[in-house]
């Protein structure tokens, strides 16, 4: 089955600097579907190239069968919401969301009735005869985007939305844009270097990393079971172990050697195979600490730690204990019911522990990768 | 911080330097007294003579007809090459820059000789045509400056907004960049236009006789030290309506707000 | 978007018209002015043809170097009198508050849109023996009663200073309001006076607006006219005033242009030494004088 939207062997280069290198995608009609990674990963490049503004230099764009690699932008079926929402501000809220339509020369009453309609999605009808410069930025994000879903697109570019706005703010246009997905239905592909974002409005995932797509996936697979430790690192936070694979158990785990610790027991999906040099991970949210060893020790990873950091978060508490050489993050709900009668503090030496299945396994951890916590292991050097 | 009271010394003594000449021409244009060295009586006559003078009006007449014409023509020649400027990158726009930014630096008695010459060499009759010709060419350069300068402000990304809504690269300049660029052109409209109405020394050198344009009247008269006082008179006029279009021009930008 | 895709025949279509304009009446004219200046002059005011050196050979007569040298010194001590106005000046502006600041600016620049003649002429009514200057000056004991103000190097100087400041204050301020004034307080914090603060902090930081001020005084200042025709007597000649005398007066086009020609090199110098320095330092002079066109 042929996807909606597709992008076959996409390559873009700005002088000596790849920006976007070989990448391919397939987006299903209606899909909320996100372009996640850091700045300068190539995915404001990739939106731009299906948006018109950018020729790839190989590859080809495909929407609803047709190749619309030489279009340009003004013939596209496909509309987007800018950063700084490019906001006509010569032109009234009215004016602005009819500006497509306009410029299709469609009749006055279709438009005076599409915009009616548009002003009552975004619910801004009593602010139609305003100035961009007289509306919030909330509001502006939502003429932006009745201006463009007007025009009835094929495809819906976002391009870091709601990179604008303040926290709270994000956190509202974040179940608007929800919901607007859901009324109306067309597929959005949306740009983002928040996870946060990403995971929460997306169907599906596109983690890219410095002009390549590192994995494609749901929400809860990219969390899960990441398939780099780029993804690894870049979605929500890890720890990382490295060592070397020493034998395979029971045929989905495989046993590992870290420098200081006792051997450590992982779940292994990918069946990396033992003798090489892997990358053990482990989510802080999936450690536990306690004063005394836990009683079910099956498959469980128990290494005796000293806690150096605590950070009380309100709702969890995350504590930093050194295991030998390396740095751990653990991260802890609150719950009476789990809770000792003290809670633990600096300095005290406890018990870590995890669960084999709640650990992945990866190639070996590169210091490229880094984007946040854990420390490496030996050596020391990131 | 004790912040210096130098700076605010030197600008209040700057501003009353700037503004004492200018003071007293005024006040002596209401002065019986032909010098203007005492007070000797408050007068118009002088606003009457100046009325009477067919020769500034006539001179009048020239300057403002030059002034419309220099500044519709080196609005257009501008603002196309301010265009060139901002979206071309190639040797043919550095050269192109080079020829736009001289003629604002070197002084002006260059520019009138250097005219003067090609019209001799050229047969031209030396007249209102002439002037005209001159104006352009100076004024175009204030022109490119001012709008290459709102070019380069401008919000690329809201071309690139129009495109996505559907808009041809004509249609975006019809709609978008030219109604937000307006406010520049009119600016640079203003300039050259002021420039044009203000120019002497190279309009001395290229206006031939019949072609007097009222800064060249002036001058014969300060020359001729004839009628000094109805130069004042004169001058006095010419502030009120510089006044005038400052304010109502200030009124008007403060109206169009922020539509940039 | 990228003018990349776009054809050449547009940019060229665009440029043609200002580029062949200027061509046309600004390069030519200057071209032809260096080639009559090696020209025979007739004696009906024309030209004759063939090629001469004469002309250049008779520049040389006694009087020329004297009015060079007045030329430039009286531009270069306008120049630094107009910075030494400027500097404070529009430090001030840009320090003052934002009402003040547009109050200011006004102030300023209204008279530079005042008719140039009338203010010149304005001057020489102060400065008239009988004008009000000089009388309050003899009665206040500070000028003998039959001392000269007017047709003299001074007068121009006072006036050439007059006409110019605006142009020096302009991009000053506009530095000026750039500059984070956070600078001078570390200066302070450091150790520093206000004073040595001034000089090695805010001085250096808008050191491309002090050139641009300085090109933008001393070239037009080169070839200034009409104040040393209104208001110098025959002792304070500018160069100006000898091409327009040669040109006008005398109908000897081949010496007026040559003198020309030695103006524009005139000009041409400071500005090229300008350009190198921009150049070694990074920057372009052309962007300063676009910022301070504004």
């Amino acid at each position: 089955m042929s996807a909606f939207l597709r992008f076959d062997g996409v390559s873009k280069r700005y002088g000596a600097v790849r920006a976007v290198e070989d990448c391919a995608l397939e987006i299903e009609r209606g899909e909320f579907y996100s372009l996640l990674g850091p700045s300068g990963c190539g995915k404001t490049t990739l939106l731009r190239i299906l948006a018109g503004f950018e020729r790839p230099d190989t590859g080809r764009v495909l929407l609803d069968g047709e190749d619309i690699t030489e279009l340009p932008p003004n013939r596209r079926k496909v509309n987007t919401i800018f950063q700084n929402y490019a906001l006509f501000p010569h032109l009234t809220v009215y004016e602005n969301i009819a500006f497509g339509l306009r410029v299709a020369r469609r009749p006055s009453a279709e438009i005076r009735a599409e915009v009616a309609r548009m002003l009552a999605l975004i619910q801004m009808e009593d602010q139609a005869g305003k100035r961009p410069d007289q509306i919030s930025g909330g509001q502006k994000q939502r003429v932006a985007i009745a201006r463009a879903l007007i025009n009835r697109p094929s495809v819906l570019l976002l391009d870091e939305p709601l990179a604008a706005l303040d926290l709270k703010l994000r956190q509202r246009m974040l179940i608007e844009l929800d919901q607007i997905h859901d009324e109306v239905g067309i597929t959005f592909l949306y740009v983002t270097h928040d996870q946060g974002e990403a995971m929460s409005l997306s169907d599906r995932i596109a983690v890219m990393n410095a002009g390549r797509i590192e994995q494609i996936g749901r929400p809860t697979e990219i969390y899960e079971s990441p398939r780099s430790s780029f993804v690894a690192a870049f979605i929500g936070d890890t720890n990382f172990f490295e060592g070397v694979g020493v034998e395979a158990v029971n045929g989905d785990y495989l046993r590992v050697a870290v420098d200081g610790l006792p051997p450590l027991l992982c779940f292994n999906d990918k069946r990396i195979p033992a003798g090489g040099r892997v990358s053990l991970s482990v989510r802080p949210e999936k450690m536990h600490l306690s004063r005394d060893p836990p009683a079910d020790t099956e498959r469980r990873n128990v290494v005796a730690a000293t806690v150096e950091d605590v950070i009380y978060l309100g709702s969890h508490t995350r504590y930093w204990a050194r295991v030998g050489r390396h740095r751990v993050a653990v991260q802890q709900q609150h719950s009476r019911y789990l809770l000792d009668e003290r809670p633990i503090t600096w300095k005290e030496r406890v018990w870590l522990s995890w669960h084999a299945d709640d650990g992945y396994m990866l190639e070996q951890y590169r210091a490229a990768d880094e984007g946040l916590l854990s420390l490496p292991s030996a050596g020391g050097a990131a | 911080m004790r912040r210096s009271r130098v700076p605010w010394a030197v600008t209040a003594g700057v501003l009353v330097f700037l503004y004492l000449p200018i003071a007293v021409l005024v006040v002596n244009s209401f002065n019986a007294s032909r010098y203007g060295g005492t007070w000797e009586g408050f007068t118009l006559s002088w606003y009457a003579r100046l009325f009477r003078e067919r020769s500034v009006w006539l001179a009048l007449r020239n300057t403002a007809l030059i002034g419309a014409g220099a500044t519709l023509v080196s609005v257009v020649l501008g603002t196309a090459a301010a265009f060139a400027l901002h979206r071309y990158d190639s040797r043919l726009q550095r050269i192109h820059f080079t020829l736009i930014y001289t003629p604002l630096v070197i002084p002006e008695i260059l520019m009138g000789m250097s005219l003067l010459i090609f019209f001799a060499a050229a047969g031209l009759r030396l007249g209102l045509f002439t002037v005209f010709l001159a104006h352009v060419t100076f004024c175009i350069s204030f022109v490119a400056m001012v709008v290459l300068a709102r070019l380069q402000d401008f919000d690329e990304s809201l071309l690139e907004a129009a495109r996505d809504l559907g808009a041809d690269g004509w249609t975006a300049t019809r709609r978008v960049l030219l109604p937000l660029l307006a406010p520049g052109i009119a600016a640079g409209a203003l300039l050259a236009f002021t420039l044009s109405i203000d120019d002497f020394v190279i309009t001395f050198f290229v206006a031939g006789p019949g072609s007097t344009t009222l800064p060249v009247r002036i001058y014969s008269m300060i020359k001729h030290s004839r009628q000094l006082p109805t130069i004042n008179a004169l001058s006095t006029l010419l502030l009120a309506a510089t006044f005038l279009a400052a304010a109502a021009s200030r009124r008007m930008a403060e109206r169009s707000g922020s539509c940039t | 978007m990228t003018a990349r895709n776009r054809p050449r025949r547009f940019e060229w279509a665009v440029t043609a018209p200002s580029f062949l304009w200027l061509l046309l009446f600004f390069v030519a004219p200057t071209a032809i002015v260096f080639a009559i200046a090696l020209k025979p002059a007739d004696r009906f005011g024309g030209i004759q043809p063939g090629w001469t050196l004469e002309t250049l050979r008779v520049l040389a007569q006694p009087g020329l170097p004297a009015i060079l040298a007045r030329t430039f010194r009286l531009s270069a001590l306008t120049t630094a009198v107009c910075l030494l106005l400027a500097v404070p000046t529009g430090y001030g502006i840009a320090r003052a508050g934002p009402r003040w600041r547009a109050a200011l600016l006004l102030l300023i620049i209204v008279p530079f849109w005042t008719s140039f003649l009338i203010r010149v002429f304005a001057w020489q009514v102060l400065l008239h023996p009988d004008g009000p200057v000089r009388r309050l000056l003899t009665a206040a004991g500070l000028a003998a009663p039959d001392a000269l103000l007017l047709y003299n190097e001074r007068a121009v100087l006072l006036v050439m200073v007059y006409t110019h400041l605006p142009f020096a204050i302009l991009p000053i301020y506009a530095a000026a309001e750039k500059f984070d004034f956070r600078l001078l307080e570390a200066a302070r914090d450091l150790g520093a006076r206000a004073g040595v603060a001034f000089a090695r902090v805010f001085l250096p930081g808008i050191r491309r607006a002090l050139l641009t001020a300085t090109l933008m005084v001393f070239i037009p200042a080169l070839g200034s006219y009409v104040i040393p025709d209104l208001l110098g007597g025959p002792s304070s000649e500018m160069l100006g005033n000898k091409i327009a005398q040669r040109a006008l007066a005398d109908r000897n086009l081949p010496q007026a242009s040559a003198l020309s020609a030695l103006l524009t090199l005139a000009v041409l110098a400071p500005m090229f030494a300008a350009f190198l320095l921009q150049r070694r330092r990074g920057g372009a002079p052309a962007g300063a004088a676009l910022e301070a066109a504004r």
